[in-house]
């Protein structure tokens, strides 16, 4: 039996929803100071719309939704998930207004995508907008790579008993400590220090490329967040295309694939436990993955005969592969050159790198390494158990932070979030083929939009079909968010038409 | 029987000129702008070969060396760029990497960005699918530039229905604000006086 919810339970997710969205509010204070630094007024307009939106609607919320009790896991799903939601519509405001979109709807297609960590765009003319709108592009992916509700955990909810069902509902289960509190504020401490230090790398390599300091420190934070987040943002419209440097190629390549692994392990690192990279499962899968995907592409490229040397192997195929199975999407190639350079068997070792994807609890999408690595053991066991003697027990096991014994329950978990994902990739490829768009062309972008990495064939555009941008929308949010906190809002929304109506619960 | 003779050497003539003169145009093809999106959707057939093309020079003067990279675009907000009333035509810039000599460079005086329009620039030079030099960048080696049009810094009229929209948000929020304190205060009276 489904019970409708009540009155305090819509409360309870409302005031969420409205701390997020406060969050959201705070966050677009950093490009509003950029914006004022760079006197770009208009800019600078947009921007205190969009925090004045935030402020009156969290206000909103503050008064109707008055209450006193706290997260059950239900009502963390929820938050979770319509708070990614609302967070697009208000977010997508200073997009809306700095006049690079068409419609509102691809407004908010580039605010999921940057949330999701994604990297698929559809504003037009990037290369003219101001400082403070790619300001905010790249740190709303940034922000969206630790959680948005991570960031709404650190400031606003401290204190608070069910503040671990909204994290966890982030597609976050894994804890670095035993408080959810500190677990939030410790991502935040790992990741505002890569941000330093990555930075100061990125910044030296442009300024020995020859940019002006003052765009190159901008430059040099940008390219940090797009690449640690995953997200694959980029400034100028070609993308890492833009600075034709070996050096930001190198630095950006090792900060997307540090940017990819679980917090868990970083927090393991941090703490000296340091062979737990040699040890961990997600490592050990994304190298194996990586090995064989490059094979493939390899193969690929020989037979198209286009980038024949080492060094154009290197960094025109590996770095957009790892860029690809890292979900990151920064590219050294055009979009159209994955299906005229690259070829058909090099194309699909990217698709498959992607669809994997980078690790759990990380700024990463796809399957995840860690699902990967369950399933290909869980094989072995069957495998192992055929050929056993009928009285042998098989059990097999992962190695992540700590030893994980393999049971009916997780592989059957597993199972169906990698089938959640697969059913999400066809839909997204079967709808790119009703719209006449080539196979290798509907799936590569529908792979890259539901594993949350953003390369693109040049399917994805301004033009591309309506229904396509919001599927796209949906296979974004729902693959970072992992289903489990979709289903849930489609479960309520369910509940509020047909549940039954109970008495104070 | 003299006349379809001439009439043929005649055609021959004709025919043989117009072969010349294809020729010559086809050795230099040079005299032609090719649009960055055709190279780029044609890089095979376009590998190798002297092409011009004319667009707004974009983002930064990166000099190493003797030599420098700079990026040409030449969609339609190169042509009419949104800030002076341009469409938005449904696509993102299309653009290329060039690769001249510094002394050409210097001469770019503006690039486009937020507040400028960049210099418009004819270029020429050879269209690489995957440059053997640049690790496999698709790009031009410049063999020169001429600044066509100088750019000159964007004039944005003042967006006064914002500004409206913007106050009018600020009223709510502030009202909405005094409204949350002054309940806060009304119920700690409250609660106070049943203490």
């Amino acid at each position: 039996m489904i019970f409708k919810p009540t009155r305090e339970d819509l409360k309870v997710i409302g005031q969420g929803i409205g701390r997020v969205i406060l969050g959201v509010g705070l966050i677009m204070l950093i490009p509003l100071v950029v914006a004022v630094v760079s006197t770009e007024w208009l800019a600078v307009i947009d921007f205190l719309i969009g925090i004045f939106a935030c402020v009156a609607f969290w206000l909103v919320t503050e008064m109707t939704c008055k209450t006193n009790r706290d997260l059950t896991w239900f009502h963390g799903l929820i938050v979770a998930s319509a708070g990614w939601l609302t967070a697009m519509f208000f977010g997508a405001i200073p997009h809306m207004l700095s006049g690079h979109f068409k419609s509102y709807l691809d407004a908010c297609f580039d605010l999921m995508s940057g949330y999701t960590t994604t990297g698929l765009f559809l504003l037009q003319d990037l290369d003219h907008v101001s400082h403070g709108l790619n300001m905010w592009r790249h740190l709303l992916t940034y922000a969206g790579g630790q959680g948005i509700i991570v960031i709404a955990l650190t400031f606003l909810f401290a204190g608070t008993a069910g503040a671990f069902k909204i994290y966890a509902s982030e597609g976050k289960e894994e804890k670095l400590l035993p408080n959810v509190i500190r677990t939030a504020r410790a991502i935040w401490m790992i990741s505002l220090t890569y941000l330093v230090v990555g930075s100061v790398f990125l910044f030296v390599a442009l300024l020995f490329e020859g940019m002006p300091a003052g765009r190159g420190f901008l430059h040099s934070v940008w390219l940090f967040m797009g690449a640690w987040s995953t997200g694959g943002f980029a400034p100028q419209s070609l993308n890492l295309l833009y600075y034709h440097s070996l050096w930001i190629e190198i630095v950006t390549l090792v900060i997307f694939v540090i940017g990819s692994f679980n917090f868990v392990l970083h927090y393991s690192v941090w703490t000296r436990r340091r062979t737990e990279i040699l040890k961990n499962i997600e490592i050990r899968s994304f190298a194996i993955t990586t090995a064989v995907t490059s094979f493939v592409l390899a193969i690929g490229l020989s037979k198209g005969g286009v980038y024949t040397t080492i060094s154009e192997f290197l960094r025109k195929g590996v770095y957009n592969l790892i860029s690809g199975h890292t979900t990151t999407g920064n590219a050294t190639v055009y979009s159209n050159s994955f299906v005229g350079e690259f070829g058909f068997i090099a194309m699909w070792g990217i698709i498959i790198a992607m669809a994997i994807g980078a690790s759990a609890a990380s700024t990463g999408g796809g399957f995840k390494g860690l699902r990967v690595g369950i399933l290909t053991k869980s094989l072995w066991g069957d495998i192992k158990g055929l050929v056993s003697p009928e009285s042998a027990v098989v059990r097999e096991k992962v190695h992540h932070v700590r030893d994980i014994w393999l049971d009916e329950a997780l592989v059957k978990g597993t199972m169906l979030i990698l089938l959640s994902y697969v059913i999400i990739y066809f839909i997204g490829g079967i709808l790119g083929l009703m719209y006449g768009y080539e196979p290798s062309v509907a799936f590569f972008d529908a792979v890259s939009a539901g594993s949350n990495t953003g390369l693109s064939t040049g399917l994805t555009s301004p033009l591309m079909p309506a229904l396509l941008k919001v599927w796209y929308i949906f296979v974004m949010w729902a693959g970072r968010l992992e289903f489990l906190s979709i289903f849930a809002l489609f479960g309520m929304a369910v509940a509020v038409v047909k549940g039954k109506r109970v008495g104070r619960r | 029987m003299i006349r379809p003779v001439r009439g043929l050497a005649v055609l021959a003539a004709f025919i043989m000129l117009a072969t010349v003169l294809l020729m010559a145009r086809a050795a230099s093809p040079a005299d032609d702008t090719v649009a960055i999106t055709r190279l780029i959707n044609h890089m095979k057939q376009y590998d190798g070969r002297t092409v011009t093309i004319r667009g707004e020079a974009i983002g930064d003067v990166m000099v190493r060396g003797t030599d420098a990279w700079i990026t040409v675009n030449d969609d339609e907000y190169s042509r009419n760029s949104i800030e002076e009333g341009g469409e938005l035509v449904g696509m993102s810039n299309a653009g290329i990497g060039i690769w001249l000599s510094s002394t050409d460079a210097e001469k770019i005086r503006i690039c486009g960005g937020y507040k400028n329009k960049g210099d418009i620039v004819a270029v020429t030079g050879t269209f690489n699918r995957a440059c053997k030099e640049h690790g496999g960048d698709t790009d031009i080696h410049a063999t020169s530039l001429e600044v066509v049009k100088e750019g000159y810094p964007f004039e944005r009229s003042f967006p006064w229905g914002k500004l409206i929209a913007l106050l009018a948000l600020v009223g709510m929020a502030g009202g909405l604000w005094w409204y949350r304190w002054y309940v806060k205060k009304a119920g700690l009276r409250e609660a106070h006086r049943e203490y």
